[in-house]
């Protein structure tokens, strides 16, 4: 068809080359450096070529093939959710090198249109929502502008504003039906396909530590989870958020055993006081949870093993929640299995034989358990230093710690203690977590960082069970519990927190209300309203009569415009409908006063009719009589009830 | 594909008006039909297969952006709708062509002020025009094909909008009952225009050179003594010599006149003679069987009337 192959004109063009990228821009910033630059130059290269004519295929399969083979090279050949979309924003890139056509101009947009929602499976982020949202506006009037053309109208003939305008009042019209369907449409509860992993993961808690790799995650200060306490608070100096435990040391690397993961979690005897809260924790693209220890229930969807590391039987792709109840232990695991005390002394041979020769000496001067580990606090106390400048580890790291350096941070004091414990028959373990948080002071809720990651020790102790020990605390207690605002210092960010905090608080409802919003969230925002244990039935009825009544606005917002502006000729339209209805419509050629004559010859009682109509043609053609009521006593005139015999 | 044309013709005549309708006629919702464009379905493809993905992977800011798309979509559907919604068609009218030619067809469509109605199409067959209306309505010039002299009854009319992003397009037929007059095709080549009535051997005896009027290129029919030699030979084509017309010599064309001619050619010669009688300024007059005597007269008026007279002669068959 001759349609088809309409070259598009020059605004047509920009507008479509500015949507895409401004689709692609928020893509780019997720990839890792140099993919952006490439794919970046590559587009410029495509859009610049084909602004002449149209780039030979040759040139675009060498384009492609480029991009395509450092995309691979850059993710090390493993195909993950970001090679996929590395891909797309390559291909996207490449994509206006054959844009000639209206048609061509169509594919590009409704490509471009990936961008945003390819961004949103590795970031949901602000920066990347506003981008999507912005990208996809200027999608539409770039969509708007090819349309435009195709129709016949010259590009001159509509401001770019007019254009954003129209497009803004599509999307507004659009809402109440998208906010409908998004709060109401029937949720998915569990996936028909997962989510292909990350290839390059980012740090955070997981099931093996080496000491010194946590550098990176103690300078990032991004939300780890944000906790909403019921009822009781603990103290910051309580608030330990447990996750992974570690087990198994190989002279290097702390990891937990799987074994452990597959036993029934250990008996607890709960202390007083129990905190009720809920976690929404941010996602991790793992299945690791933490909770403030120990939790006496478990929510769906949540397992804990052994040594209660709790896991998640999903990943964590996304914003979770999690409703919690914990106590402190005062029993925890009071009979330690042979096994399980085999397991909690095990270490390599041939490790650390300084730290062997200590443990043995102080066991043989120590006969109480508890007086041994006190003792090696107090040493840790007068003779350690906190710092995050470490150097790398040699063979035997924990002699090199404890004997060499004396300074480090949490993962090398708990490393060195467990080791220290357990050369001394103490069963010990490394666990893993976050301390202490900051309260939000407009939402009045906890906001637990990355940073905040921290990792303590366990030991077993006869009758207590395992006890929680933190050599770090006894070093440097302000590394752990001091909040964001104590290390920052009150007076330096003094006026910039409360931003901070109201920054976080959006945030937060964002989360609630948006990213977190799932099956379980919306059965709870219904419950909230009055419909208790709402099907799918119906749900899909409530989401269908909101959407009627949200397509029904839409009808009445469009319309609106052909509404009569001026309030006397509305009056009086009306008036002529009802006798329309009585098959007495004003013909177009028909003077008013002459309909009026007519319709009182077929209904003689029609004499306010014909007075009304008077009034009305001196108003409207002798605008100096001023008729304040007539507008009024038009509205009120019904036709008479008696009709012609 | 016949059978596609086919199918497609008979669903167009399920569409309303069925019948010719009397302007003005008020597009409204009964008779505007709307669907999806191709691009409308790739889009609706591609939402679709974001809805999904966006559902399956839990991903909410995926959902939202692609409902609001869709709700912009459906917002678009509308608009495009209203674009025709409530336009009136007040009136079609075309200028008489020849028979072959084009018609020019002006549509004046009027609609109430308060929504801006552009890039609107008025379509006949393969003719389009761009229709965009102002305060005080708008007017598009579409071409009709032409085919037979005599009365051309008024297709059906397609008024039609892909805008505002082209995902559907809505239409509405129009189907007036004017009938257009379409002139008879003037002979392209011919005798040249009888001499005037009574005195004609006169005229042809006195081919006076003062008298000389303009050269014009040879037709077949033209007598050889009226050639310009001279002058053919230096344009190297045959040119003849026009001679002026005294004045109130009135020139009668007669059918009777024309001998064994078929009646199709009799009407096509007569046709070009009124027109080559008009560009002459000669006053004329035009005598066909059966009827009074048109004339003698010259003019616009005259010239309708005339060529009037010819485009209404019944058929020959």
């Amino acid at each position: 068809m001759a349609r088809t192959a309409l070259a598009l004109d020059t605004a047509g063009r920009r507008w479509s080359l500015i949507a895409a990228a401004v689709c692609l821009l928020p893509l780019l910033l997720q990839l890792p450096m140099p993919l952006p630059l490439v794919i970046a130059g590559a587009g410029a290269i495509a859009a610049g070529m084909a602004s002449r004519r149209a780039a030979p295929g040759w040139l675009r399969t060498v384009l492609a093939l480029a991009v395509f083979g450092l995309v691979l090279a850059q993710g090390g050949m493993n195909f993950g959710r970001d090679t996929g979309c590395a891909l797309l924003a390559g291909m996207l890139a490449i994509k206006p090198s054959e844009l000639r056509t209206v048609r061509d101009a169509r594919s590009l947009l409704g490509f471009a249109l990936f961008a945003p929602f390819a961004t949103f499976l590795l970031d949901q982020g602000p920066l990347s929502l506003v981008l999507g949202l912005v990208g996809a506006v200027l999608v539409l009037a770039a969509l708007a502008r090819v349309s435009e053309q195709e129709s016949g109208l010259p590009a001159a003939g509509v401001r770019h504003a007019t254009r954003i305008g129209i497009v803004a009042r599509l999307i507004a019209i659009g809402l109440p039906l998208a906010l409908a369907a998004f709060w109401l449409f029937p949720r998915l509860a569990t996936p028909l396909w997962g989510i292909p992993d990350l290839s390059t993961a980012r740090p955070g808690l997981s099931d093996e530590m080496s000491p010194g790799d946590w550098i990176d995650l103690i300078a990032d200060d991004t939300p780890a989870m944000r906790v909403t306490f019921r009822g009781a608070e603990p103290s910051t100096r309580g608030m330990y958020w447990r996750g992974p435990t570690l087990t198994q040391y190989d002279g290097r690397t702390w990891t937990a055993s799987q074994w452990l993961r597959s036993l029934p979690p250990a008996t607890v005897e709960h202390g007083a006081p129990t905190w009720d809260y809920e976690i929404a924790l941010e996602p991790t693209e793992r299945n690791l949870l933490v909770a403030l220890e120990m939790p006496l229930a478990f929510p769906d969807g949540m397992r804990a093993a052994h040594e209660y590391t709790l896991t998640s039987e999903r990943r964590l792709d996304r914003v979770t929640r999690w409703q919690l109840r914990s106590a402190p232990p005062t029993r925890f695991e009071a009979d330690l299995p042979d096994s399980l005390r085999r397991l909690a002394l095990q270490l390599p041979e041939d490790f650390n034989p300084r730290t062997r020769a200590l443990a043995q000496r102080w066991r043989a001067e120590t006969a109480d358990d508890g007086a041994l580990v006190d003792r090696a606090l107090a040493w840790i106390r007068s003779d350690f230093a906190y710092t995050l400048d470490t150097p790398l580890p040699g063979r035997h790291a924990v002699d090199e710690f404890l004997f060499d350096y004396r300074a480090g941070f949490c993962e090398h004091f708990s490393s060195a203690f467990a080791v220290l414990m357990r050369e001394a028959g103490i069963p010990s373990r490394v666990v893993t977590g976050y301390t202490g948080g900051t309260r939000n002071r407009f939402g009045n809720y906890w906001i637990v960082r990355r940073m905040d990651a921290h990792a303590w020790n366990e030991v077993w102790l006869e009758g207590r069970g395992w006890v929680r020990v933190d050599p770090t605390a006894a070093v440097a207690p302000e590394r752990i519990y001091d909040t964001l605002e104590d290390r920052l210092g009150a007076d330096a960010g003094g006026g910039a927190l409360p931003m901070a905090d109201l920054g976080d608080w959006a945030r937060r409802a964002w989360n609630d209300f948006v990213l977190g919003f799932d099956a379980a969230r919306q059965q709870r925002m219904l419950q909230r309203i009055g419909f208790e244990n709402i099907d799918t039935g119906g749900l899909a009825a409530l989401f269908s009569l909101c959407a009627a009544l949200a397509l029904g606005w839409m009808l009445w917002l469009v319309a609106r415009t052909e509404r009569e502006r001026d309030p006397l000729l509305r009056a009086w339209h009306r008036l002529g409908h009802q006798y329309a209805r009585l098959g007495l419509a004003r013909e177009r050629h028909e003077p008013a006063i002459a309909w009026a004559e007519r319709v009182r010859a077929a209904r003689p009682h029609e004499a306010a009719l014909v007075a009304l109509t008077h009034r009305f043609v001196a108003a409207r053609y002798a605008p100096s009589a001023s008729d304040a009521t007539l507008v009024r006593a038009l509205r009120a005139h019904r036709p008479s009830r008696e009709t012609a015999r | 594909m016949p059978a596609f044309a086919d199918l497609r013709r008979r669903v167009e005549s399920w569409a309303r008006p069925r019948r010719p309708e009397v302007l003005p006629a008020r597009l409204d919702r009964r008779r505007i039909y709307i669907l999806p464009t191709g691009f409308g379905a790739f889009v609706t493809a591609l939402l679709a297969t974001m809805a999904i993905g966006a559902l399956n992977y839990n991903n909410n800011p995926a959902l939202l952006l692609c409902l609001l798309l869709v709700g912009a979509a459906l917002a678009s559907l509308l608009w495009t709708q209203l674009q025709l919604s409530g336009l009136e068609i007040r009136a079609v009218h075309g200028e008489p062509v020849a028979a072959g030619t084009p018609m020019p067809l002006h549509v004046h469509v009027e609609a109430a002020p308060g929504r801006e109605r552009r890039g609107l199409r008025v379509v006949i067959g393969d003719s389009a025009a761009l229709l965009s209306l102002g305060e005080s309505g708008g007017e598009a010039t579409v071409a009709l094909p032409t085919v037979r002299r005599g009365w051309l009854t008024s297709p059906r009319l397609r008024i039609s909008t892909t805008r505002p992003l082209g995902l559907a397009r809505a239409w509405s037929w129009v189907w007036p009952t004017t009938r257009f007059l379409v002139y008879p095709t003037p002979e392209a080549s011919g005798p040249p225009l009888p001499e005037g009535g009574g005195d004609e051997a006169q005229a042809r005896l006195n081919p006076a050179g003062e008298e000389l009027h303009h050269l014009r290129d040879w037709r077949s029919g033209d007598a050889p003594r009226t050639i310009a030699w001279k002058a053919s030979a230096r344009r190297n084509t045959l040119i003849v010599r026009e001679f002026e017309r005294p004045q109130g010599d009135d020139l009668t064309l007669d059918w009777q006149r024309l001998g064994a001619l078929d009646p199709e050619s009799k009407i096509r010669r007569l046709a070009r003679w009124v027109d080559e009688a008009e560009r002459e300024a000669v006053r004329y007059r035009l005598q066909l069987p059966g009827q009074p005597v048109i004339g003698p007269d010259r003019g616009a008026a005259h010239r309708h009337a005339c060529l009037r007279a010819l485009a209404l002669l019944p058929d020959a068959g």
